[in-house]
């Protein structure tokens, strides 16, 4: 079984962004942990940008003779496209990614990973939870909307412990933010995601929740995921209902001073009103004409983007046997979905 | 390998167990007497009772069945796309998992195919469904969308339908278009022809469509129109939307320069908004030249489709290529 020696069983894809730790730390916290789960493993640093400290670090890791893979980006292209650079050279069935920097007690990841016999994505929740009870405030507040907007109510989005099955990472480029919400892409995906409780590490010292520009970040990126999962399959129905709405009261408008200025002689010059609503109307049609625009451009593509996932195809070819009876000594030549589970 | 078959019937199911063997035998029953091969394409669009199992029996003990599973629920017309996707036969036939179209008509829909035609719509002349919450809506949404993209067809709800094969795995298929395949698929220019079938009431389960559909289905109707008639001259399609603006716009300022009142400022002001706007409008049909052209549609790739060439050397060519 040499080629099973090779291969890892997992491998562990640590992006290296603007927040970081003392890595030789997180290093040894994490394959304390691996090692516990019984796998074999491989890790995957990925420095987003010029870290020259944490280099240096990572190549004593090497020289000491630990398995880790060093992906060096020239600049920050974000936590998203580190994730996509380790994910190309990882190797292993399944993918773990985990924070440089200390937010779930590194012996849970074998929480995570028993996850997977039921799920295709883990995603961890730090709980119970250290924090004041206004950044808890705050908190559940924006995973409330986040859930409401998205539709999928889950409760700790800035948590980066996740592991999945390879096909998730195949199936989903991640780019821009999207990282945060891969929970979200992967069930429109039609993956099993299950969120798992973690316990919160000790030395998860991020205070004080977000700052409000932080915030406001956040919340774009659900819209933008929401746009993204709703409606780019068919963008008149989102631009359609805005066009149409705001044309429509921009027409009620016209109307009644239409009305006014034919029964009442009330005058229209002076009213601020009429460019109000002709503006209105038309704002409303060139929504409308974005849609449009929109729905020729899925056209065009439609033959690259596929609408729906195929978990298998089921077929038994029966080679009949001269009794006639042999419908029963099928031979199975579907692909079967890997059934893979992960030691435990 | 066996050959592959002339002719596969696409099931999309979604909950249906109750429908799905008495489905299969009436199917089985159905073709056995018309002397084609044929296979089953069952499409599972994440069905969470029973379907896929007994679906699964049915492909063991029956090796013309193939089911195709689905990871969630997608919806019908993915569901659909799949069915066409994954079937290997020459001729296509679509039907409904719930039993509400009758297996025994697919003889008729062979017929009329081996006519020549390309595509075959089944009309549900005798539906037996609600008056007011579905037949009445349909009736007027037939009308329309007839009178919208070109292709009068009494019912384009019904999904017993019959497709050539080459043509249909061609069309894109996404959204909701069930509705409107012969609609999109006359990029193709088809054959089309329409034939009464018969329509049962429903045995089990629940309907699972409502009065809802109303909006998506006129703005679906709009994109079909635009993609279908207009995608390979975008620009004129908008210059077309962005006429009337244009035209109010010029009125209203050559109103304000001819006419000897003092300038009026809502007339002065609308034809400013209204010119600027169809010229946005225009500028949006550039844009949608580029789109079309950076896409891969090409009206000759539908051509192709449905062409016959006659000649000395169109061989056997005209179809399948």
């Amino acid at each position: 079984m040499l080629q099973h020696d090779l291969t890892p069983q997992l491998s562990v894809i640590v992006p290296v962004g603007e927040r970081y730790a003392d890595l030789r730390e997180i290093f040894d916290e994490y394959k304390t942990g691996l090692t516990a789960a019984g796998m074999t493993w491989e890790m995957i640093f990925v420095l987003d940008g010029p870290h020259a400290e944490c280099e240096a670090k990572l190549k004593q890791l090497a020289a000491c003779g630990e398995r880790i893979t060093v992906v060096g980006l020239t600049r920050s292209f974000g936590e998203s496209t580190a994730l996509m650079a380790g994910f190309e050279q990882s190797r292993a069935e399944f993918i773990a990614t985990l924070p440089a920097y200390h937010q779930i007690d590194g012996n849970e990841i074998n929480t995570l990973v028993v996850g997977l016999s039921s799920a295709d994505l883990c995603v961890g929740r730090r709980w119970p939870r250290r924090e004041t009870w206004s950044s808890g405030l705050r908190r559940v507040a924006f995973h409330r909307l986040a859930a409401w907007v998205t539709g999928m109510p889950l409760r700790d989005l800035g948590c980066s412990a996740r592991v999945m099955r390879r096909r998730v990472l195949e199936e989903i480029a991640l780019y821009g933010d999207q990282h945060r919400f891969l929970a979200l892409l992967a069930d429109r995906q039609g993956f099993r995601v299950r969120e798992i409780d973690l316990r919160q590490s000790p030395k998860d010292n991020f205070k004080g929740g977000y700052r409000v520009r932080e915030y406001a970040h956040r919340v774009l990126d659900i819209f933008t995921v929401f746009f993204l999962v709703r409606f780019t399959k068919k963008p008149l129905r989102f631009f359609g209902m805005v066009g149409v709405s705001t044309f429509v009261i921009g027409l009620i408008l016209v109307l009644i001073m239409t009305g006014q200025r034919l029964i009442f002689h009330q005058p229209l010059a002076d009213r601020p009103a009429l460019l109000l609503s002709s503006l209105l109307m038309v704002l409303g049609l060139q929504v409308f004409a974005l849609g449009l625009l929109g729905e020729l451009i899925i056209f065009t593509h439609a033959k690259n983007l596929k609408d729906y996932q195929v978990e298998r195809i089921i077929e038994f070819e029966t080679f009949p046997t001269p009794g006639g009876g042999g419908s029963s000594s099928g031979l199975q030549i579907g692909s079967l979905v890997d059934s893979a589970q992960p030691d435990s | 390998m066996l050959e592959d078959p002339r002719l596969s019937i696409i099931v999309p199911f979604f909950n249906e167990e109750e429908s799905i063997r008495p489905l299969y035998a009436a199917i089985v029953a159905a073709i056995s007497q018309l002397q084609v091969t044929f296979e089953m394409v069952f499409v599972d669009d994440g069905s969470a009772d029973g379907t896929v199992r007994i679906a699964t029996e049915l492909a063991r003990s029956d090796s013309r069945v193939r089911v195709v599973k689905f990871r969630r629920n997608y919806g019908q017309t993915p569901a659909m796309a799949a069915g066409i996707e994954h079937a290997r036969g020459e001729i296509l036939v679509t039907m409904d998992g719930d039993l509400q179209n009758d297996p025994a008509d697919i003889g008729l829909f062979l017929e009329k195919m081996n006519e020549g035609f390309d595509i075959v719509v089944g009309w549900r002349h005798d539906r037996k469904d609600k008056l007011i919450s579905r037949k009445i809506p349909s009736r007027i949404a037939n009308r329309l969308i007839g009178k919208v993209t070109g292709v009068p067809i009494m019912d384009n709800g019904c999904s017993l339908k019959a497709y050539r094969a080459a043509l249909i795995k061609e069309i894109p298929l996404y959204s909701e278009m069930h509705r409107f395949i012969p609609a999109m698929a006359s990029i193709a220019g088809p054959r089309i022809a329409e034939i009464k079938v018969r329509h049962h009431a429903r045995q089990f389960g629940k309907s699972k469509y409502g009065l809802s559909r109303v909006y998506r289905v006129l703005l679906d109707l709009m994109v079909i129109k635009t993609v279908t008639s207009f995608t390979a001259r975008p620009l004129l399609w908008f210059s077309l939307l962005s006429m009337p603006l244009l035209f109010l716009g010029t009125a209203a300022l050559v109103y304000t320069l001819v006419s000897s009142e003092p300038i009026s400022l809502p007339v002065a002001g609308s034809g400013v908004v209204l010119m600027a706007s169809a010229f946005i409008m225009v500028s949006a049909g550039a844009f949608g030249e580029l789109v079309y052209k950076l896409g891969d549609m090409r009206d000759y790739h539908f051509s192709r489709l449905t062409q016959r060439v006659s000649g000395p050397h169109s061989a056997s060519q005209t179809r399948n290529s």
